[in-house]
């Protein structure tokens, strides 16, 4: 008490002091919405924020072209993009030279040494050891040749009580003895998206030392390669801020000189060639409630902002979703990004009543797709900037039909044709229709939302039976296939139908990622014939296919895409928001004297 | 004294006992494994995971391992390589950077309005003051949040073109951090608490007018002044007293409405998290250290009104 | 007994204060509201249908422009999408904002007014770019307003005064009428309470009465329990407790609500009762009713808690208060009501409207909730003024 009394003392005693910022220091200041990563080991993590702040301390063998649209991969711990045998199935990389992991006392006098390929491998092996309690297993399983034996094996090992030992062969994994650079990858089958994984934050390079040296801890002492750094470890309070210092040994990585036309217009190009990164220091603060982290932009206490849907209207107009003139005037910019999101509500389609392939059943399900107005729901939750369309693959990849609509479409509401169809099924006007049960997840207005989906599938007499729970218990009622109906998201992995498509191929069903447990042997056929075609016109016809026998079968309501709104205050330089891939912090400069 | 002490002190224990059972228990009911399991977990997991967490052993091994432990020396679930002590630790003290001065605020305001107005007992000061207590308490804390992190922060920043009250933070480094950050969620616990303690204070002083030594003193014919705070105030100390100590041990769960508000990294928020996350090492360990300091707080109070009431010891 | 507590002397003072007797009458009302909402006054359908387009003012209070043009545009859009299905006319008949049904006309002429409308609206948005910013085009909002009120037939009456009500207090993000909203809460606080004020006095009074009166280990128990009950934090309590519920049948009642308040709040009356019997039990005429060989129990009924009933009263409305307020912050949580409404689920919602400077919701719960809070806790100070023989005002 003493102590604090003393604190608070010196604190009004000093009060009048100003700002001790460095004269010259570049000071990024960002929000993250939520209470921001729990943990900063690539291979733990989950989190979208996880991997934002991951993304900046580690680095991985690719990454995305920072101002290309659509997005492209580049090399970024590589020296150059890796070589595809002829069958698809042998990768031979090659990394660059004088990368150096970031100085940390886990290290021989604090110096950090040189990335070399067997990094790489001890990175993706700990993804295999559940004593790490990795959390995406499924980015590996089954791709590379004898990683899941090892896997087995080793695990097997630590059960009774030995060790897990990354120094073991794994045959798909080659390294030579003749040059630490140079690594080879064998595939069980060809997959011409195994390359995007690559980019991909839970298989990024750690050095070993570091999680040798801190165990368990290494998840709060982050040590890896890239721009920034953790320099101590009270820098990082959980569920309230995390600052990152520059990275003084970086590699040396430039500013890209590829860049397109509006680039040009907001001045991204100017940068090109620099030597990254520009800013000193990035201060990141985790807001769980959205009014602070609004009033802090507001204030001009954050560089930019992701725009809470519910205060959109504020700096947008939302007709043009253009930035308003009152606030172009102080030389803010606004930036619409769209994700990669499939927000539905699913069905359990081994469920007695709602599930199944029968006529009857799949009318059932109509009716209460075309009961349901997106648009509504768009409206009143999301001031109408989300994105309706039919499918499960989100806009702007191969297959996202053209203005959102199918040709067979059976959006809602249509009152009328809805009734229609529960009328077919068998329960005219819903007589005979028990209540079903809908499982949703508590997030900020989870309830309401339902609420109003309920009073949607009232107008064609159906009731919901609603189960508001906390998430864990949500996925855990649907892994079980126990959810009636569920409402649930997906994010795209990365940008390419395959990932969404896999949603519902059979051999995925619960607790796999289909979640619908969907089965049709003709769809499986045609995914498993998708996956391994690299992208071409054919590629999208196939994946076309799918998703009309899918949106034909639905076995899920609505698909809804989010479209990300950033607002970038004046002084912050080389901007360009993205959401498909992190890590694009180190692109950014700071005018201090436009502040 | 000292036998007395005793008492109180082997009357507690099985108290203590009691509570790390129950919760202990309470936390068992549903399996807490299930919440830290990966998706799609096999019966192998399962176990090694329930061997790792110590849960195989029998609740007895168990309830003696949190005894001796508390179990602050687990690690959190939620936020792995960090132990719940090391949590608990340092969340505690900003907590207490807004909820100590909140207390001593109120206590002190209170304790002279209520003086106040049992001084002028029936008179419309009397009335006017009991009525804006009433009134203060009478509006969701909640509401206070909102409205007053957006006027009282973020207008009247606006207004006055510099940073009086920050929005949110908490930067014990940064020069005059106190004012910035802790100034307005203080003032704000103030409001609300201040109702429930200047009406009780107000019935504490009442009473003690009526006593016959201030009658006997007025009678004496000395000053008012002398009376109200030589004599009275003095004797009503002991009830004062009384009701912070009966507060202090709350003072570390912190408020979570107001540290989710103004982003203070708070024991109330890192409870909420630990709740919301089943965060549970952190739950058994918060709750088996409070309940220390709850008791420790009730035998210290006991103790003091021996001290003071000599008759205690007698029941 | 009731009879004699009202023509007790503390109750002839209690009825002599103005403040007492208004602030009961608020009481009075709250609770015949809340009757009259579990009568069907306001139905759970008048809290979840539509009766506007979203967040509208309250009294009337004019739009900003964009919002105006974003109101007229949702209405246009459902007539329009009535027009286009199969049979228009049913599909006309089924739009309805609470009282407000479509106008009759042919559908011929609807769709001309849709048109118009609509035309009017893209000429809008060819030349405003940010209409709020932009007087010279707000009288084109005066004419849209008035086109689009021809699809609409506005009730009169009763309909009209109903309309009229709904909307006083403007409507939520789902265009629900935020006063019938607030008007239903008003039941669930007064239920809840209620029901955890009772059930914790009835609780707390008995164990208090009971471990006093009995002593030995009845005393030790009931103290053993709430010491370490009230040595648990309330947060984590009423955390396990929801957890517990979690997945029951009773999730998505009130049950949880209640079980969790009581289970907190049953520590207070007991403490005090027990405080009290302790005194009572020393007095002359318990001694001699004991003497005389009465048994205990019918003494403990008798006698005992007939006396300690003013500070049961007391309990009851310091508790109600409390409950009514946790119900806010457990709402908050996510461990509160979660189906239909209450005043913590309308705060909650209107949470990021504060911002938008749309104050209706927040202030319709706050000011419902404050009204019936001040008069319980005005209440309260007039009961302890007049039963506590201690209490000295």
């Amino acid at each position: 008490m003493s102590r604090l009394a003393l604190l608070a003392l010196a604190g009004f005693l000093t009060a009048c002091g100003g700002d001790l910022q460095a004269a010259g220091q570049k000071t990024l200041r960002i929000p993250i919405p939520t209470d921001g990563p729990k943990n900063l080991d690539p291979v733990r993590g989950s989190t979208m924020y996880e991997n934002q702040v991951c993304s900046v301390i580690f680095e991985g063998l690719l990454q995305y072209k920072y101002l290309k649209r659509p997005y492209e991969l580049e090399p970024a711990l590589l020296a150059e993009m890796p070589k595809v045998s002829g069958d698809g199935k042998t990768y031979s990389f090659r990394l660059k030279k004088g990368v150096r992991f970031q100085d940390n006392a886990c290290f021989p006098e604090g110096k950090g040494r040189e990335v070399v390929a067997k990094d790489v491998f001890y990175s993706w092996k700990r993804i295999a050891n559940k004593g790490n309690d990795p959390k995406s297993w499924w980015l590996l399983d089954g791709q590379i040749k004898g990683f899941n034996e090892y896997r087995d094996e080793q695990n097997k090992a630590v059960e009774n009580g030995g060790k897990f030992d990354y120094d073991a062969a794994v045959s798909g994994m080659r390294l030579f003895a003749d040059d630490p650079y140079r690594f080879e990858l064998i595939l069980v089958e060809p997959n011409p998206t195994f390359q995007y994984k690559l980019a991909m934050f839970q298989l990024f390079v750690v050095p070993r030392e570091a999680v040798e040296h801190y165990g368990v801890r290494f998840t709060r002492n982050p040590v890896g390669n890239g721009p920034f750094m953790l320099r101590k470890q009270d820098h990082w309070t959980t569920a309230k801020s995390i600052w990152l210092y520059k990275n003084p040994t970086y590699r040396q990585e430039t500013y890209p000189d590829e860049y397109g036309d509006d680039d040009k217009k907001a001045g991204r190009h100017k940068a090109a060639g620099k030597r990254l990164p520009f800013l000193d220091k990035i201060e990141i603060t985790f807001f769980v409630e959205s009014q602070p982290m609004w009033l802090e932009f507001m204030s001009n206490n954050l560089d930019y902002t992701t725009v809470p849907a519910e205060n959109f209207a504020e700096p947008f107009v939302r007709r043009s979703r253009k930035l308003r003139s009152r606030w172009r005037k102080r030389g803010a910019t606004g930036y619409a990004v769209p994700l990669l999101d499939f927000i539905f509500r699913g069905f359990n389609m081994e469920d007695e009543l709602v599930g199944g392939y029968t006529k009857k059943r799949a009318h059932l399900r109509r009716a209460l797709q075309l009961a349901m107005d997106q648009r509504e729901i768009n409206d009143a939750f999301y001031n109408g900037i989300n994105t309706i369309y039919d499918g499960p693959i989100p806009p702007g990849l191969a297959g996202y039909p053209p203005n959102g609509k199918a040709p067979d479409s059976l959006r809602g509401p249509s009152i009328e044709r809805a009734r229609a169809e529960l009328a077919k099924a068998g329960y005219p006007g819903g007589k005979g229709l028990p209540k079903l049960d809908f499982w949703t997840g508590q997030a900020s207005q989870a309830k309401e939302q339902t609420e109003m989906l309920q009073r949607q599938m009232r107008r064609i007499g159906v009731e919901l039976n609603i189960h508001l729970v906390d998430f864990s218990t949500l996925i855990e009622k649907v892994h079980k296939k126990q959810a009636q109906m569920f409402s649930f998201a997906w994010g795209s992995d990365y940008p390419d139908p395959e990932n969404n498509l896999a949603l519902f191929y059979g051999p995925n069903e619960a607790p796999g990622s289909n979640s619908f447990n969907y089965k049709r042997p003709e769809y499986d056929k045609m995914y498993l014939r998708m996956r391994a075609m690299s992208s071409g016109p054919e590629r999208e016809k196939l994946a076309i296919k799918m998703r009309d026998m899918v949106l034909s079968d639905v076995p899920y309501m609505g698909s809804m895409a989010r479209t990300r709104f950033y607002v970038v205050r004046p002084w912050l330089l080389n901007c360009k928001p993205a959401e498909v891939f992190a890590g694009w912090w180190k692109y950014l400069d700071i005018d201090e004297s436009k502040r | 004294m000292l036998a007395f002490a005793i008492r109180r002190l082997l009357l507690n224990i099985p108290i203590y006992l009691g509570i790390l059972l129950l919760v202990m228990g309470a936390l068992r009911v549903n399996d807490p494994i299930h919440f830290r399991l990966s998706k799609n977990a096999t019966p192998e997991e399962y176990q090694a995971v329930k061997e790792s967490l110590g849960l195989d052993k029998s609740l007895l091994v168990q309830y003696w391992r949190f005894l001796t432990t508390l179990d602050l020396d687990t690690e959190s679930w939620d936020t792995p390589g960090i132990t719940v002590g090391e949590k608990l630790g340092d969340a505690v003290w900003p907590s207490l950077a807004i909820t100590l001065p909140a207390l001593i605020l109120t206590s002190l305001l209170s304790v002279v309005i209520g003086l106040v107005s049992a001084f002028r007992r029936g008179t419309s000061i009397d009335r006017g003051l009991v009525f804006f207590a009433v009134v203060g308490m009478s509006v969701s804390f909640l509401v206070y949040i909102v409205i007053l992190q957006y006027f009282a922060a973020f207008r009247l920043n606006e207004w006055m073109g510099k940073t009086l009250f920050a929005i949110q933070g908490y930067d014990p480094t940064q020069p005059g951090w106190w004012i910035k950050f802790c100034m307005l969620p203080v003032a704000i616990s103030t409001i609300v608490a201040m109702g429930y303690d200047t009406r009780y204070y107000r019935t504490v002083m009442v009473e003690e007018t009526t006593k016959d030594y201030i009658r006997t003193a007025r009678s004496k014919g000395l000053p008012e002044r002398t009376v109200l705070f030589k004599h009275m105030l003095r004797n009503a100390m002991v009830s004062v007293v009384t009701r912070i100590m009966i507060t202090l041990p709350f003072l570390v769960t912190g408020s979570f409405l107001l540290e989710v508000y103004f982003n203070i990294p708070g024991m109330g928020k890192v409870l909420i998290s630990a709740i919301t996350a089943k965060d549970f090492p952190v739950i058994q360990g918060f709750t088996a250290v409070f309940a220390l300091l709850f008791i420790a707080t009730n035998i210290l109070t006991d103790i003091l009104y021996a001290v003071v009431d000599p008759r205690v010891r007698l029941s | 007994m009731m009879g004699a507590i009202w023509k007790s002397r503390g109750f002839r003072k209690f009825r002599k204060s103005k403040l007492a007797v208004g602030s009961a009458l608020v009481i009075l009302s709250y609770i015949v509201l809340a009757i009259a909402v579990l009568c069907g006054a306001i139905s759970s359908d008048d809290i979840q249908s539509r009766v506007g387009a979203r967040n509208v003012n309250g009294f009337g209070v004019q739009q900003k422009p964009e919002k105006r043009w974003d109101d007229a545009e949702f209405y246009v859009a459902e007539v329009n999408r009535a027009l286009t299905t199969p049979g228009p006319e049913a599909a006309l008949k089924e739009i309805r904002y609470g009282r407000i049904v479509v106008a009759d006309r042919s559908v011929a002429e609807l769709q001309g007014i849709v048109a118009d409308a609509n035309a009017r609206m893209d000429r809008l948005a060819n030349e405003a770019e940010d209409i709020n910013e932009q007087p010279e085009f707000w009288g084109q909002l005066d004419e849209l307003d008035a086109v689009i009120a021809k699809l609409f037939r506005a009730p009169t009456g009763w309909d009209g005064f109903v309309q009229t009500m709904s909307l006083s207090c403007g409507t939520d993000r789902q265009g629900r009428s935020i006063l019938a909203r607030g008007l239903y809460s008003a039941m669930i606080a007064v239920a809840i309470g209620i029901v955890v004020a009772v059930v914790s006095v009835v609780i707390g009074g008995l164990l208090g009465a009971a471990a006093a009166f009995y002593g030995g280990w009845v005393d030790y128990v009931v103290i053993w329990l709430y010491s370490s009950l009230s040595s648990i934090p309330s947060l984590v309590l009423l955390g396990v407790i929801v957890f517990m519920f979690a997945g029951s049948s009773s999730e998505n009642t009130l049950l949880p609500v209640y079980a969790a308040l009581c289970l907190t709040f049953w520590v207070g009356p007991c403490r005090v009762v027990r405080g009290e019997t302790l005194r009572l039990k020393e007095l002359d005429y318990i001694q001699a009713a004991t003497a005389i060989g009465q048994s205990r129990f019918m003494i403990l009924l008798k006698h005992v808690v007939p006396n300690v009933s003013y500070l049961l009263f007391i309990n009851f409305s310091l508790l109600f208060v409390a409950a009514v307020k946790s119900e806010v912050i457990l709402t908050f949580l996510g461990l509160g009501v979660k189906d239909g409404a209450s005043w913590g689920l309308m705060i909650s919602a209107a949470k990021p409207e504060v911002v938008n400077a749309f104050f209706w919701q927040i202030g319709t719960a706050t000011a419902l909730m404050f009204v019936l809070v001040l008069a319980f806790n005005l209440f309260t100070d007039a009961l302890q003024d007049a039963l506590d023989p201690k209490h000295i005002a």
